[in-house]
């Protein structure tokens, strides 16, 4: 067989061709995409309405009441570290994920191509841009709203625009740090930066008073505007320009995490997900021997405690879980508020529950690796307890007790971490998710219940013992009583979580 | 009736949603032998034997493990019944020596670093017995799962095509290794695609079929698998 080089496709002209065959058999008009379109915006326009609401309500109730003596960080501060938070969320999401990917169809019948592969994911590196706007809005809008004093409408519209050209450049960079196979400290490093600016603004609020306030850049808005136009451009070009030098054997395992992470979202399965999106294991510099394992619940612990032991990026997890309720309640104005304080507290301690949960979501994935020890089903599943427990009464007894500058709200921290881990375990063991329940009609269309109560499982139990914090909070102080209930509570909750939690077989 | 076998399956059968997906099937193992299962692909090899392990309920019929009906859950079936089914799962932080070290002691090893290493080395995963299981091939990571069965003590041993990824040297050594351990009174259900390690292994041979479940001779097993 012949073939004339001069008559093959160009990567433009493939995608092309794939394009106008996909729209020849598809039956969206443009009438329809407009009307999503619309929708999509009406959604949007009202989110924002209601957020914008519920920030501003807020601000006025923290004016309203009297400063409490022990806050020290100010609230723009808070609202930085929030936004460093989704920012370093972000990028190392897209790290794990590509940036850019090349889907099973693109790996199986684009690559092999002999056309020009900068052409043919050109396509690829646009939409990556589109994710990483919808992501930059969709996290910075919260944060901007947030702020401690009201923003108006232009500030809005130039915080999240800031957002969404840092994204793009964040997406520019990303790729040539792939193209030179270069990305892999970069998630680690979004999460040291996580960590950090959690961390410390905690504990420096907690010893003594944070000096600096953040503030806007001194930097008249075009100047700033302009900067950073010229740095996405700039990243976006320098990235279309090395995209052909990706190669196909990456794209294709980032291509099938995404496809994976996609299919994983649009089913609501977080478990799945979380697997999609996990940080590569690296090899252990030396193999444990174990030699104080002489019981089947104790080989069960081990391995729990190496899987932690390997992991960085759950002890940043676990230390971000500590610090954010401490964050709160040491920020002007939310350290009044109890409620948001709770909010901190559940937060930050489900952070620290989802990353303790990993052994158990491993044995749920791996049944074969529990049924291969001497030891009953309910057991194994109490053995795999034992190690959270000990890391969340550390965890909620040191959050706590900072968070509220006492012993007492130490004792009741650790009162609630039984609760936690029963919440891990059960968490981890949950059934997948069941779509042939009972649906329950809502203004957003029918909820399946069955989902949405398996979604839940775990997190459930743990928010209902951290109740008597809660009303600790509320009132103000620990009673020996409310600690004595609270233990017995969170004992009882935990019985319930590990006997409940469902096994694969 | 007595009871003659270490595992008795009697009228035992299989599927899924209440649909049977072969017929039913009576056999018992007595201490100490090998039985193979044999049948063509989607025969219903694989749903004979992880119903007999109790991971998938019986549609009909009981099957009983030294005298007591199968619970999988219980603790002294995990510690006396050991399988190897198409589920070799790892936990993705431990390397493969660690698995099997954790095996063995959690089974109380005596001596477990010396069991392990001998392990390691005859099932030929030396150079990667520190490596993590998603760095293993997977053949590799097939000799691992079976190395973790033979890392802990058994009665009953329960494989699923154990020769699958595996090359022919080590089909032939883990034919020998099984078979030796059967004439040391270890008793063992396999499922085969390979008529050499059938007639290695097996003193009699399950024929899984739609019409009739049958017990036959390894000679004419080996027949059967060769039409």
């Amino acid at each position: 067989m012949h073939a004339d080089p001069t008559r093959e496709l160009t990567g433009a002209g493939v995608r092309r061709a794939t394009r106008q065959a996909t729209a020849a058999r598809a039956d969206t008009s443009w009438l329809t995409l407009g009307g999503d379109v619309l929708s999509a915006l009406t959604v949007a326009g009202v989110v924002v309405a209601v957020f914008g609401g519920a920030f501003s309500a807020l601000r006025e109730r923290i004016a309203a009441r009297p400063e409490a003596a022990a806050t020290h960080l100010p609230g723009e501060l808070t609202a930085l570290v929030a936004a460093l938070l989704v920012a370093a969320g972000v990028v190392a999401l897209l790290s794990r994920l590509g940036p850019v990917s090349a889907t099973p169809a693109t790996a199986a019948w684009w690559l092999p191509l002999p056309a020009d592969r900068r052409g043919l994911l050109r396509g690829e590196l646009v939409r990556t841009c589109w994710v990483a706007v919808v992501a930059a809005v969709v996290v910075a809008l919260p944060v901007v709203l947030a702020a401690p004093t009201a923003p108006t409408v232009p500030e809005v519209a130039v915080g999240v625009l800031a957002a969404v050209l840092l994204a793009l450049a964040a997406v520019g960079v990303l790729v040539v740090l792939q193209a030179r196979e270069l990305t892999g400290w970069v998630a680690p490093a979004a999460g040291a930066v996580a960590t950090v600016a959690v961390v410390v603004p905690a504990v420096v609020g907690t010893i003594g008073t944070w000096g600096w306030v953040p503030s806007g850049p001194g930097v008249p808005l075009p100047v700033l505007a302009g900067v950073l136009v010229a740095l996405a451009a700039a990243a976006l070009l320098a990235a279309d320009r090395v995209t052909g030098r990706l190669r196909a054997g990456a794209l294709r395992d980032r291509g099938a995490a995404v496809f994976v992470a996609s299919a994983s979202a649009l089913s609501l399965d977080t478990r799945e997900l979380g697997r999609a999106m996990g940080t590569p294991v690296h090899p252990p510099r030396r193999t444990r021997t174990w030699a104080w394992v002489r019981q089947p619940w104790q080989a069960v612990v081990a391995g729990d405690l190496a899987v932690l032991a390997r992991s960085p990026w759950r002890w940043g997890q676990l230390a971000i879980g500590t610090a954010l309720p401490v964050l709160a309640a040491r920020t002007d104005g939310l350290g009044g508020v109890p409620a948001l304080v709770a909010v901190a507290v559940v937060v930050g301690w489900s952070i620290a529950a989802v990353a303790l949960g990993e052994p158990s979501r491993s044995a749920h994935a791996a049944p074969a690796a529990d049924r291969a020890l001497p030891l009953g089903a309910k057991d194994v599943v109490r053995a795999r307890a034992i190690v959270p427990t000990a890391a969340l009464v550390l965890v909620c007894a040191v959050s706590a007790g900072v968070a509220g500058l006492g012993w007492q709200w130490a004792a009741l921290g650790a009162a609630t971490a039984p609760a936690w881990a029963g919440a891990v375990v059960r968490g981890g063991y949950r059934p997948e998710l069941d779509w042939s329940g009972p649906v329950l009609s809502s203004p957003m269309g029918a909820v399946p219940t069955s989902v949405t109560v398996t979604l839940v499982r775990g997190l459930d139990l743990g928010i209902l013992g951290t109740v008597p914090l809660i009303i600790g909070l509320l009132l103000g102080d620990v009673p020996d009583l409310l600690l004595a209930v609270a233990l017995g509570w969170s004992l009882l909750l935990a019985l319930i979580s590990v006997e409940t939690a469902q096994k694969k077989a | 009736m007595a009871k003659t076998g270490l595992l008795e399956v009697h009228d035992l059968s299989v599927g899924y949603g209440g649909e049977p997906v072969c017929a039913p099937v009576t056999v018992a193992v007595a201490a100490g032998t090998a039985l193979g299962v044999i049948g063509p692909n989607g025969a219903g090899k694989s749903t004979v034997l992880q119903t007999l392990v109790g991971l998938l309920p019986p549609i009909g019929g009981t099957v009983e493990f030294d005298g007591r009906p199968v619970d999988e859950r219980e603790a002294a079936f995990r510690r006396d019944v050991v399988t190897v089914l198409d589920d070799d799962a790892f936990f993705p932080s431990l390397t493969g020596a660690e698995h099997l070290l954790l095996t063995a002691r959690g089974h109380g090893v005596a001596d477990a670093d010396e069991v392990v290493a001998e392990e390691v080395e005859e099932f030929g995963l030396t150079e990667r017995a520190h490596a993590l299981p998603s760095a293993l091939s997977s053949g590799q990571r097939r000799r691992l799962a079976l190395a973790a069965a033979f890392v802990r003590p058994a009665r009953l041993m329960v494989l699923d095509e154990p020769e699958r990824r595996l090359d022919a040297q080590m089909r032939r050594q883990l034919a020998a290794r099984i078979a030796a351990d059967v004439a040391d009174g270890l008793t063992v259900v396999f499922a085969s695609h390979d008529a050499e390690f059938l007639s290695t292994v097996a003193r009699r041979v399950l024929v899984v079929d739609d019409d009739a479940c049958t017990v036959v001779s390894p000679k004419a097993a080996v027949a059967m698998l060769h039409e």
